[in-house]
């Protein structure tokens, strides 16, 4: 008899199991990733040793980790949400830059004092990104538009949008850079000890744990949970559907416009916009965090923490000659392997008998042998 | 049992089969002859279909061993199972809607050539129905057909590709009465030429009518397999649950007030056809009126207007004396109106959520389970126990996601937290479709429960059998229209199903 082995659906999915698996499968992908480095004629191993070194080797390493941490982790948190409505908000990147927009225009335009410009342009860089979704989320709620579409190409729109204020009207006349916009007068306070990092670290953490609590506890919460499970019994008991899938996705939208606020106080030398670039692609990163975490809000900030540690190691790496770009086909090795580690959770390996019929993995056949003439 | 004088076309010897420690199939063996109607009948999770599913090869039994005209199988694909002539026709069809028949008959067959043009697809479709003897439209779009029809595409499909044994899984469940009935035609037809097909049902009537012999399933284990000839309902249903089933309603004098008042209702279904048209009904406190009618005669929409699920186009629609019509379903509901709908995964609840989401799907907003914004986790779960408890639900956790449990426990839990909501009328659409024999008695005790605790109750069901045994009163559905309300002294078996056919009582009485 020759035992082999073969894949048993399972009827429950454990929620530690798949966790577990989910890591293991973002570990493969950077093996994976690291073969392909190999393929380029590169070491994966000086590589990965390079990258820890910069991230952890320094203060500024770390410093820089925690800088990049805050638009990824915004923009996460903003799909998260929606994604817990089963809505796929992929234009995270337009609402950030949107949000920067409008809060680097009213902090250009606008004399007042330090504390009042920092909450006006705070307040409009929310009001931004949500209006960046609203027809979107109007056009999703009510005819069923897909938002996937709306909210992607709507990004594109924003680049220019911010292009043009970069090079035109916002322009600043007095510098020798031609795509920028003049600077900001306010800054939020870094922290103390730190060189580079403001208090804006503190916001996505502190948004997400908020975030954990209100779908843990609340109401709200609750039904939102429930439209993404399954929208027709939400409406069977009486929740108005389209109106939530509204509220929320403009949520959605100001939490990654707000990043763009933070981006645009926070971050050294981040102070003006320089066209589409003001976004190192901080919605795609937010949405892979967002994928990566499946939606869970204190995974975000686990995932969201890895994925900007790898961001900087790509961005510091470049001075040996590596492209930034590498890291997005890295993201996307590691996004492959967790959908693996997903499905996988879902099923077992079973020992099985493969020829004679007589089994060596079921305990429960002593009389099999009566069975076979 | 002598097996002389029968060819075997499958022998079933020992499986046995378990999902996550659960033992699903307990060493069951098992003759299907040739040219026989096998019915398998238990209640869910009895069984029947994992033990289908491995001799489709969908899933590979644990232990033991498939024969096959005499030869052992262990099949690993479904493709393997056609391939030695065993084919399943399975509840949910699997056919591309867009596609017509014939293209649908030929897809992911490897008999089909590489290069073909719908008529030689056509042609080829129309000598594959000759040959089998079972005939349907080969241009049609899915879509265009109805149920019936597609299942008739199901069966030619794995007709087709040679299978000698026809495994239908609770091929009635979707059908009207009188599309049954032609299956059961075609299912006789079939074994006259010689095939097997395997019947899966609970449908005792069904089973008795159809079937040349029976086997009985209860908890994974084989109970018997006997001759239908001489077998009774009663006893088989002792068999698969083991006890006596069949409700007995007690049936007083309704003296109460009238709770829900439809006066010139008028409505429009889902594709904007006028479904409902200038209905009148009055439901009183303390009755049950049933709905008879063959589905799809806007019984439907009768049960979403009246819950607020649908817009009222014209009339007037009470309860206690108030006009609901066109308010909202919360409003409605927080008057005390329940509704178990028709469709309990799809409407009633969130499968892929917990059972306590489920359990407080109705009741989340109550002082008792939330405060102005905070939802209150422990009373939630007690109420969530409680009415696992109380509803008689088998879940191993209300943590568990609704979808993982049967059938027959979603509606327990439905019909549960429905009972809760309704203090006066509750409102329930074909609540025992798909379900068991226990999980349907336990259902439709919960709906008389509601009854003598004083509250109104409309039941919807194409199954005259049960509103005939369960109803106050009768109203009869067609087209949209009430043809006639009857008193349970008059209830008339022959006249209420010629009304449902779409006679006018004058004619009837004629």
């Amino acid at each position: 008899m020759i035992a082999g082995y073969r894949l048993q659906r399972r009827l429950d999915a454990d929620a530690r199991r798949t966790a577990i698996l989910r890591v293991l499968g973002a570990v493969g992908g950077l093996v994976a990733a690291g073969f392909f480095l190999l393929l380029t004629g590169r070491n994966p191993f000086t590589i990965l040793a390079d990258s820890i070194e910069a991230v952890f080797g320094s203060k500024r390493g770390i410093e820089g980790v925690a800088v990049q941490s805050v638009p990824i982790l915004m923009c996460a948190l903003g799909v998260a949400l929606s994604l817990r409505m089963k809505v796929w908000n992929i234009g995270s990147d337009g609402q950030f830059l949107m949000g920067a927009f409008v809060a680097c225009g009213l902090g250009i335009n606008i004399d007042a004092p330090n504390w009042l410009l920092l909450v006006m342009m705070g307040v409009g860089a929310l009001i931004g990104g949500a209006l960046w979704i609203l027809v979107p989320a109007a056009a999703r709620a009510h005819w069923g538009v897909n938002e996937i579409i709306t909210t992607l190409l709507l990004n594109f729109v924003a680049v220019q949008m911010v292009v043009w204020a970069s090079l035109g009207f916002w322009r600043d006349s007095s510098s020798m850079v031609t795509q920028s916009t003049r600077i900001v007068p306010v800054t939020l306070p870094r922290i103390p000890g730190f060189d580079s990092v403001s208090i804006a670290f503190f916001v996505p953490l502190i948004l997400a744990v908020v975030l954990w609590i209100v779908f843990r506890s609340t109401k709200v919460g609750y039904e939102i949970d429930t439209i993404g499970g399954n929208p027709r019994a939400a409406a069977f008991a009486g929740i108005n559907v389209p109106r939530r899938i509204i509220v929320v996705m403009l949520i959605s939208g100001a939490i990654a416009g707000f990043g763009g606020f933070l981006q645009l106080t926070g971050a050294p030398g981040a102070q003006a916009l320089n066209g589409g670039g003001f976004s190192r692609s901080y919605g795609l990163s937010g949405f892979i965090v967002a994928a990566l975490a499946g939606a869970s809000f204190l995974g975000v900030i686990v995932a969201g923490l890895f994925i900007s540690a790898m961001f900087y190691a790509g961005i510091a790496l470049q001075t040996k000659g590596l492209s930034v770009y590498i890291i997005f086909a890295i993201y996307g090795l590691v996004l492959v392997g967790v959908a693996i580690g997903e499905t996988a959770a879902r099923y077992r390996l079973q020992k099985v008998a493969t020829d004679g019929g007589a089994a060596s993995a079921a305990p429960t056949t002593p009389t099999l042998a009566e069975a076979t003439p | 049992m002598s097996t002389s004088e029968h060819r075997l076309a499958v022998e079933v010897r020992d499986v046995a089969k378990s999902f996550g420690g659960v033992l699903a199939l307990d060493h069951v063996s098992l003759e299907l002859r040739e040219g026989e109607v096998h019915a398998l009948l238990g209640e869910n999770g009895a069984g029947k279909t994992t033990l289908s599913n491995i001799l489709a090869g969908l899933y590979r039994e644990d232990s033991g061993s498939v024969l096959v005209e005499g030869v052992e199988r262990h099949f690993h694909s479904p493709a393997q199972a056609i391939e030695a002539g065993i084919g399943m026709v399975h509840q949910h069809f699997r056919l591309v809607s867009s596609m017509s028949v014939a293209e649908n008959l030929h897809l992911g067959s490897p008999d089909t050539p590489k290069v073909v043009s719908s008529r030689t697809l056509v042609a080829s479709a129309r000598r594959m129905m000759d040959e089998i003897g079972l005939h349907v439209d080969p241009t049609a779009k899915i879509w265009q057909l109805s149920v019936g029809e597609q299942q008739r595409v199901e069966i030619l499909r794995v007709l087709a590709r040679g299978a000698k044994v026809l495994i239908l899984d609770e091929p009635t469940a979707v059908l009207t009465a009188k599309e049954a009935r032609e299956l059961f035609g075609v299912m006789r037809q079939l074994v006259a030429g010689g095939r097997t097909v395997v019947f899966i049902s609970h449908k005792l009537n069904e089973v008795l009518e159809v079937s040349d012999r029976i086997t009985v399933l209860r908890g994974g284990k084989h109970v018997i397999t006997r001759d239908a000839e001489g077998a009774t309902a009663r006893e088989l249903a002792r068999l698969m649950t083991g006890e006596e089933m069949g409700i007995e309603v007690e049936h007083r004098e309704v003296t109460g007030p009238p709770v829900l008042v439809l006066e010139g209702v008028t409505a429009r279904n889902s594709r904007g056809v006028e479904a409902l048209h200038d209905v009148a009904l009055t439901v009183r406190a303390g009755e049950i009126m049933g709905i008879a009618g063959v589905s799809g005669n806007g019984q439907t929409e009768l049960a979403e207007v009246i819950t607020g699920m649908r817009t009222c186009e014209r009339g007037r629609i009470t309860i206690d004396g108030s006009d609901v019509a066109n308010t909202s379903t919360r409003h409605i509901a927080d008057l005390g109106v329940g509704h178990i709908p028709e469709d309990r995964i799809g409407v009633g609840m969130v499968a892929s959520a917990p059972v306590k989401d489920n359990a407080i799907l109705r009741h989340y907003r109550t002082d008792e389970l939330s405060s102005k914004r905070m939802l209150k986790r422990e009373r939630i779960l007690a109420f969530a126990k409680d009415i696992v408890e109380a509803g008689r639900v088998q879940t191993r956790s209300v943590h568990m996601p609704a979808g993982q449990m049967s059938g027959g426990n979603q509606q327990r839990l439905v019909a549960r937290r429905e009972s809760l909501v309704a203090d006066r009328l509750l409102v329930a659409a074909h609540t025992t479709r798909g379900l068991d024999v226990l999980a349907a008695k336990q259902v439709q005790e919960a709906i008389v429960d509601r009854r003598d605790a004083d509250c109104a109750v409309v039941m919807i069901s194409d199954d005259l059998d049960e509103i005939m045994a369960i109803a106050d009163r009768i109203a009869v559905m067609y087209e949209g229209r009430i043809m006639g309300v009857f008193d349970r002294a008059e209830f008339d078996r022959e006249r209420i199903g010629l009304l449902m056919g779409g006679q006018t009582e004058t004619e009837v009485v004629a």
